[in-house]
Order: structure tokens, then C-alpha cells, then sequence
């Protein structure tokens, strides 16, 4: 019984990681884009600072064609809060479900 | 009396009294006006050690404690402060390093960017009790700032702010009818490359007020709903920008603290204001505050009453000098022109800039002397365009370069945006010209998802003559905004190019 519940556990993880994953691969394609670099690697740590031309004004662009390619709209307090990758994935996957 | 060390330096040193009062609020951390005192002193007494040769001091412009401190202790000390903004490009900073030859640069960043100067870290001074004791023989015409801003020209102008100009502002702004106290939660969202930061951080602190800062990390306008709502701010000038961008999120933000409120920095648009003030900021009072850089941070006052705002194209007028400010509406030939015609606005008082630094060519086309009741006076030519009603209030119309001519019409851009805000009220919009194949075409932009501009275009003929209707129209979702959070029209401009 308790193995059966790791194991399940262990799976919506790994659905879950492939979830991040396929996200990443977006915002990447997304940020790239905005700010006119042909590619951008990003990981859950990445914020603005490590992204050439990343800045408040490009953010805002970001965030907008965010809200467009998952067809989700941010709450203006948790614009706030969308400074590092893994916390942008963590509102994306909530705003989705 | 006013002067700089009356009106400005002993008012603060009688607020560094109230010790534990708070001052500053950065980054969710809160500095008394003793710990402001004591970074203070420590910047003075470096300065004391080793005075500079030089009067002006670059300044790197973080949004920390240390950097305000910096520009109090330059000042006590009789030195100028030149911001060099550490989010614009390097090479930016250093031409406007070389353009006032500058040796000397105050920097609280960890690491700094600028090896090839004398670097006072100042993050790295002990605190210091503060002394009471300055020198009171610095001259009036000393400077405090020097601020470059974008010239025509491509290369940054830098305008020349001395104590007499301050010590004035801060006489005149004291007579509007906006009374800060000691009890106010000021916001300060400008940047120090600004001058409205001036204001910003300032008059709150001669009024013993506590000031609320933005990170240079964090969305601006999120952060500044953010601090609205948690910290009940009382006071703020804002520029209408960032009101805008606030619009879509305006059923998100509700304070009742917001007691009072200024507009300023550009064209204040009536529905966006009133918007602004009956959904998120109803208990406060709204002000229209304009002034150019030459004439130290702002020159005119409105208080913009719940019914009735005068405007003019759906912009709020700009209301009545500030105590101490001539207004002079002149035409081509610099002669007044009679009331209700439209002219340019010339400046005189003692707010205005005794020039742009190290550039005479640029003196000599701003500034002209002009015989007024038989005294002889100096005015600054704003380039900005106005009329004035009975009541003596004035009328902004747009800059005299948005006025072009087609094909012998004069057109005034701001009227074409005007008609295009009715069609889009939700919108932003802005008119550049584009020369093509030697004629000038008229390129809208609209804040806007992409759609079909036809229906657009109906609408306008239907109040426009053919020779105002738009050759072209670009949606683009957001506006670019440049470091002082107005629309960046260069970056459009480049867009059509």
C-alpha cells in the first residue's frame, strides 16, 4: 500500500517535471522573442539580470505575451512576483488548473 | 528670506532631530531620520577630509539609503550631484562623465562599474553622529544638480539646477495648495535621472515625511499598487503612464489613505484621470503639476476639482504659475499674444536654469532677454505650446515640433490622438510624422490588440479634414516607456523608420 503511493507519488512528479519542462521551453521561445535574441537558455533560477535586455520595460511586454500563448491573465499583485523563472512556471501551472 | 541654506539645509537639519521618526522605507526596510543623519555625516566627513577640486560629483544612482544620503551630504558641503543611472548603458554614463569632465564619483554598488575614477564607496563608511555645523558662505548660484536629458541631437544635454533654483521650488511648491505633513507616506517612483525625484524625496523630507521607494528590480507600477495598498501611502506624484498601466488592474487597487495626488511629467488625459481617482483613489485630491527640467522640476499648478475640469482636446490644463514664475505666451516674433491665441511659453523667476552645461550654442537659441514693463527679464523658451483662458489658467497644446504643416495645413498631432482616444478610450495613442519621398505622412499608434483600422479610419473622417486622417496605423500592446516612465516616442519613431 505504502509502495503503491510512492510510486504514484513518483510519477505525477515526473508528469509534473515534464509539465516545468515544456513551460521552460515556451518562456524561452517567448522571452526570445521580445527581446529580439535568436536563442535564450533559461532554467528554474534564471531571473531578469541573466538575460540581455531583459529589463522593466521588456518585462512588461513578457508578461503580456505570457498572459497570451497560456491564455491566462496575472493579477496586478502578482505581477510583483514574477521575477524568477520557477516562480513564473509555479503561477502558470496554478493559473491553468 | 529664501535662500538654499534657510529654505532647505536647516529645515532638514531641524528634521534630523526627530530622530526616531522614519524617513526612508527601501526595499521593506525602514531608516529613521537619525540613521539618514548619520550616513549623512559619514559622506560629509570624507568630503571634509579630501575636499574635492571639482564642484560637481558624479553619483551612481542606487535605490538605497547611501545614494540619498550622498546627494543631503553634497549639498550640505556645497557640491552638485550628477545621477548616472546604473541600468543605462556604461558608455552613456561615461560621455556624460567626460561631458562635465568629472573625476570623482559616489557609488554604493558592491562592485563598481567605473575603475577608471577616484570611487567614494560609500556603502563601505561607519555611521557618524551628525554635526550641525555647515558653511554658510557657499553662493547661491553654486549648483546642486546637473541633469542630462535626450537632445535632438542624439548626444544627452545636461541642464544646470543651482541652490537659488531649489531654495524657490521648494518656497513655491510650500504656497500650492498641497500641505505636506509629517505624518504623510510619500511615494517617490521616479528615477534619480528625473527631476520629479527631486520633488520626491525633497519636500517630504523638509516636511518630516517618510518616503517609499521602488527597487530598481521590480515592475514598477506593481510595486507601486503594492505599496499604495500596505503602506496606505497619503501622497505621490505619478506620471500618467504609469496610471495607464495601472488601468487594466484598476478593479485590483483600493485605498481610501491616498490623500493626495499629482499629475505630472506629460499630457494628462481627463477619463484616465478620472478613472483613476473614482475607482482605486476616491478620498484624495488630484493635482496637474507641469514644468520642464529649465525650470526646475515644476512652474505650474492645477487642482483638478470633481466636476467641470477645464481641458482642452480632452488633455487637463495645466493651471497657474507657481509663485515667482513669470508666464509670458508669445508668437514667432516673441510679442505677447492677446488671451485665448495660441503662442509659446516662455519662463522667468528664479526657478530657471542659468544654462545647459558647456553648450552655448544651445544657450543662446533657449534663452532670450525680453524687455517687460520696462525691467529687463530672462526667459526660457519651452518649446511647448499654450493658450490661457480669462481665469488667466493655461492650456497645453503640445510641443511646437508636433506641429507640422501638410501641404500648408497646420496641424497639431494632439488633436489627431484626441479623436483617436474617443474611438479607443481604453487606448493610448500617439501621432509621429514620417517624411516619405519628400512629404510628410501622419503614423498612428494605438495601444492596442491588432485589428481591422478601417472602422478607425471611418470614424475620423467623419470629424477630421482628409489632411489629419493617418496614412498609417500600428497596434502594438504595450508602449515602450523610457527611464522617466512616459511614452518613449524614439522608440516608435524608430519603429516606422
Amino acid at each position: 500500500m505504502v509502495k503503491q503511493t510512492k510510486t504514484s507519488y513518483k510519477s505525477s512528479l515526473s508528469k509534473n517535471n515534464m509539465e516545468r519542462e515544456s513551460i521552460i521551453k515556451k518562456l524561452q521561445s517567448i522571452i526570445a522573442k521580445v527581446v529580439k535574441l535568436e536563442n535564450v537558455k533559461l532554467t528554474e533560477e534564471s531571473t531578469a539580470n541573466d538575460v540581455k535586455g531583459w529589463d522593466s520595460l521588456s518585462h512588461i511586454a513578457i508578461i503580456a505575451q505570457i498572459e497570451e500563448s497560456f491564455d491566462i491573465k496575472f493579477k496586478l499583485r502578482e505581477l510583483a512576483k514574477l521575477k524568477k523563472v520557477g516562480s513564473i512556471i509555479d503561477l502558470i501551472i496554478k493559473k491553468q488548473n | 528670506m529664501i535662500n538654499f541654506n534657510i529654505t532647505i539645509i536647516d529645515q532638514l537639519i531641524q528634521r534630523f532631530q526627530q530622530s526616531k521618526e522614519k524617513a526612508f522605507c527601501i526595499n521593506d526596510i525602514y531608516y529613521t531620520y537619525n540613521q539618514l543623519s548619520q550616513r549623512i555625516q559619514a559622506i560629509r566627513e570624507i568630503l571634509q577630509q579630501n575636499p574635492p577640486s571639482q564642484f560637481k560629483l558624479g553619483l551612481v544612482a542606487n535605490d538605497d539609503i547611501d545614494t540619498y544620503a550622498s546627494i543631503l551630504a553634497l549639498w550640505i558641503e556645497g557640491y552638485a550631484y550628477v545621477p548616472l543611472h546604473p541600468l543605462q548603458p556604461i558608455e552613456r554614463c561615461l560621455d556624460i562623465c567626460e561631458q562635465i569632465n568629472c573625476k570623482i564619483i559616489l557609488d554604493s554598488s558592491l562592485t563598481s562599474r567605473y575603475n577608471n575614477f577616484k570611487v567614494i564607496k560609500t556603502n563601505l563608511l561607519n555611521d557618524k553622529p551628525f554635526q550641525p555645523s555647515y558653511n554658510k558662505e557657499i553662493n547661491e548660484d553654486n549648483l546642486t544638480y546637473i541633469l542630462f536629458t535626450s537632445g535632438s541631437t542624439g548626444k544627452p544635454k545636461g541642464v544646470k539646477i543651482s541652490r537659488r533654483n531649489i531654495a524657490a521650488f521648494a518656497n513655491a511648491f510650500d504656497q500650492t495648495d498641497l500641505h505636506l505633513q509629517s505624518s504623510d507616506r510619500c511615494l517617490q517612483c521616479f528615477d534619480l535621472t528625473f527631476d520629479v525625484s527631486v520633488q520626491s524625496f525633497l519636500m517630504p523630507l523638509l516636511h518630516g515625511a517618510c518616503i517609499y521607494t521602488i527597487p530598481h528590480d521590480q515592475i514598477k507600477f506593481s510595486y507601486v499598487a503594492g505599496l499604495i495598498e500596505d503602506h496606505q501611502i497619503t501622497f505621490g506624484a505619478m506620471a500618467p503612464s504609469m496610471v495607464r498601466m495601472l488601468k487594466p488592474y484598476f478593479s485590483e487597487l483600493y485605498s481610501e489613505s491616498f490623500r493626495a495626488c499629482i499629475l505630472t511629467a506629460e499630457a494628462s488625459p481627463l477619463e484616465l484621470i478620472q478613472a483613476w481617482h473614482q475607482q482605486c483613489i476616491p478620498k484624495a485630491t488630484l493635482y496637474n503639476y507641469y514644468g520642464p527640467t529649465e525650470a526646475t522640476i515644476y512652474c505650474t499648478a492645477y487642482k483638478i476639482p470633481i466636476q467641470n475640469v477645464k481641458t482642452y482636446h480632452g488633455i487637463i490644463v495645466i493651471g497657474k504659475p507657481f509663485e515667482g514664475v513669470d508666464i509670458l505666451i508669445v508668437d514667432k516674433k516673441n510679442t505677447p499674444v492677446a488671451q485665448g491665441e495660441t503662442g509659446e511659453m516662455l519662463l522667468s523667476g528664479d526657478q530657471i536654469t542659468t544654462g545647459y552645461w558647456n553648450n552655448k550654442t544651445l544657450d543662446t537659441k533657449a534663452f532670450i532677454t525680453l524687455i517687460q514693463s520696462g525691467k529687463r527679464k530672462r526667459y526660457y523658451k519651452t518649446g511647448d505650446l499654450c493658450f490661457s483662458d480669462a481665469e488667466g489658467l493655461i492650456y497645453y497644446k503640445g510641443r511646437k515640433d508636433t506641429q507640422v504643416k501638410i501641404n500648408g495645413y497646420r496641424i497639431e498631432l494632439g488633436e489627431i490622438e484626441y479623436h483617436v482616444r474617443k474611438f479607443y478610450p481604453e487606448s493610448n495613442a500617439v501621432v509621429l510624422t514620417q517624411e516619405k519621398e519628400e512629404t510628410i505622412q501622419l503614423c498612428l499608434f494605438i495601444e492596442h490588440t491588432q485589428e481591422d483600422p478601417h472602422p478607425l479610419i471611418e470614424f475620423l473622417r467623419q470629424t477630421l479634414p482628409q489632411y489629419m486622417i493617418p496614412t498609417e496605423v500600428l497596434y502594438l500592446k504595450e508602449f515602450p516607456l523610457n527611464n522617466n516612465g512616459k511614452t518613449d516616442k524614439n522608440k516608435l519613431q524608430i519603429l516606422i523608420k
